[in-house]
């Protein structure tokens, strides 16, 4: 029997070290995550956020200290409550497997997919399937879909057992810019609706300052955190990019042929720039 | 023609065997594993070897024990090496090659076995290959509903395999394990050169004609039914060796599915290049 895990913090690492390849990729991570919060990991490539990731949810062995997940130290009573959006371009495609079937893979009551019927699968498609439109999908093969779309099935796909914890990695790698529009807006939407703690990885400062409630700066370790407001700001961020950090007049013009777009808007900002 | 013992086991190992291969091999080309199995079907010309000289007169022990052990081989080398899998596998199929052959040729009255072992035969089947075979496909069969799922899963994605809780390392050992068993025992039926394209080309013709995962299934499965024992069949009608005969039936599945499947477009999208 394992002990009840307390709420807060939702995530938690202490002096967090990783090495990959004989390279110290992470160096003493200190940080926790509060509940509710939907907090986007920023930096330069090479700054270890996927690698942060990965390591949290067991996929990468800890060189040294330690880390907890939803007030568990034990990551395997904590990965039932865990949903996870994996970068698009590491899915393999080498199974005819339909967005039904792989819905199916996720949920214990539905693993037998082989032997249960359509409507029957159907039947257990959970609400949050229907709230990001993948039911016309059902049908289709997963590796035949958009990245849009793929996304969508992706999200859906870890909200199946209605995770406490959501972990996306670089979700909009290979989306075009109005889907990737789109997607944080999903993401944002299903933050506010169910209340989970969202962890996502981007590259894109100027979605994360419109939709993430923190923002950790990392470059192997921790270089700042704090409102979206207080980070995504030129001196805040030229520590962990470096130098070449400018600021530009951004535009965010909505492509009403192509977006659902029920909260976004046009506006101006200034934000920097990442070169 | 199935009034002769030597037919009806070769009749019913194809029917067992080619369907296994078939199953199995959804998942061996969605994982690009072919190579690998190709490299412990080889270590079977070792195992033969060994299993002649040590005294048996019934190689498929030695088979067995040679091909565990190179599949074993390769997932020690490439989790403590650090080289590619390609490499360690090119490395351990030559050498496979290189010491069965020597071996067989310093033996006196087993060149003959050379070329059975390498082009299968329909009397090598015997009631210990048929045991075998029966015992997998029920290991298969019943194991099947538990470890579809997470075999796909893994297929799909090993790392949304972990996380939904998933013991991806213990499947894919498991998954080795039979795939071993099943291409050990099948090469006396369709030879070493050959069990590959039991294990790659029904499932790549069920592909082509497959709207999702179960049908995909269910078709290989047919496909293997129709190949193992239209071979066998064909085989003895023509008198060509089996192995040959069973592959050109897949080959002409294969050419059959691609036609239907051009003709239907019902892989239009979802078949990329790789």
């Amino acid at each position: 029997m394992t002990a009840p895990c307390p709420a807060p913090p939702v995530v938690a690492t202490r002096h967090l070290c990783v090495q990959l390849g004989g390279r110290r990729i992470l160096n003493d991570v200190c940080l926790e995550i509060a509940p509710g919060k939907l907090v986007a990991l920023i930096g330069p490539n090479g700054a270890g956020k996927t690698t942060l990731l990965r390591t949290l949810l067991g996929l990468i062995p800890v060189q040294s200290g330690e880390f907890s997940l939803l007030g568990c130290s034990d990551l395997r009573t904590a990965l039932p409550s865990i949903g996870y959006v994996p970068q698009r371009l590491a899915l393999g495609d080498g199974l005819a497997l339909s967005v039904r079937e792989f819905l199916a893979l996720r949920r214990r009551k539905t693993r037998n997919w082989f032997w249960r019927s359509r409507q029957n699968l159907d039947l257990e498609l959970p609400a949050i399937a229907e709230e990001l439109g993948v039911r016309p999908l059902l049908d289709k093969s997963v590796s035949s879909l958009s990245g849009g779309q793929l996304q969508r099935v992706l999200i859906s796909f870890s909200l199946l057992d209605e995770p406490k914890l959501l972990f996306l990695d670089e979700p909009t790698e290979g989306v075009d810019a109005p889907g990737e529009r789109t997607f944080y807006e999903i993401i944002s939407d299903i933050h506010r609706l169910h209340g989970l703690t969202v962890v996502l990885v981007s590259h894109d400062l100027s979605m994360v300052h419109k939709h993430a409630s923190w923002v950790i700066a990392l470059n192997g370790r921790v270089c700042c955190e704090g409102a979206p407001d207080d980070i995504i700001r030129e001196d805040a961020l030229r520590e962990a990019y470096g130098l070449h950090v400018t600021s530009y007049h951004h535009h965010h013009d909505p492509n009403p042929g192509s977006i659902p777009p029920p909260h976004s808007h046009s506006h101006d900002h200034n934000h920097p720039h990442v070169h | 023609m199935f009034t002769e013992p030597f037919m009806q086991r070769a009749l019913l190992g194809a029917l067992i065997l080619a369907p296994l291969c078939a199953l199995l091999g959804v998942f061996v080309t969605a994982r690009r594993m072919a190579f690998f199995s190709d490299t412990v079907a080889h270590a079977s010309l070792t195992g033969t070897a060994a299993a002649f000289l040590v005294g048996l007169t019934e190689p498929t022990p030695g088979m067995l024990v040679v091909s565990l052990l190179v599949a074993a081989s390769i997932i020690w080398l490439r989790e403590k090496s650090g080289l590619y899998h390609d490499t360690i596998m090119a490395l351990l199929l030559t050498g496979s090659v290189a010491v069965g052959t020597v071996i067989l040729s310093r033996l006196r009255g087993f060149k003959g076995e050379l070329h059975r072992v390498l082009f299968g035969d329909v009397l090598a089947v015997g009631p210990t290959e048929l045991w075998l075979a029966g015992g997998l496909l029920i290991l298969v069969v019943c194991g099947g509903a538990w470890f579809l799922s997470p075999l796909s899963l893994i297929t799909t994605s090993e790392d949304l395999a972990h996380v939904s809780g998933i013991s991806v390392r213990a499947y894919n050992y498991g998954f080795i394990l039979v795939l071993t068993l099943t291409v050990t025992v099948s090469i006396r039926l369709v030879g070493i050169l050959l069990v590959g394209a039991l294990l790659v080309i029904p499932p790549a013709a069920a592909r082509l004609v497959s709207r999702n995962l179960r049908q995909e299934i269910w078709i290989a499965v047919l496909f293997g039914m129709v190949a193992g024992g239209g071979g066998v069949i064909v085989s003895y009608q023509a008198d060509v060796p089996c192995g040959p005969a069973i592959v050109l039936v897949s080959i002409g599945l294969f050419i059959v599915s691609l036609i239907i499947g051009r003709l239907t477009s019902v892989t239009r999208g979802s078949l990329r290049p790789a």
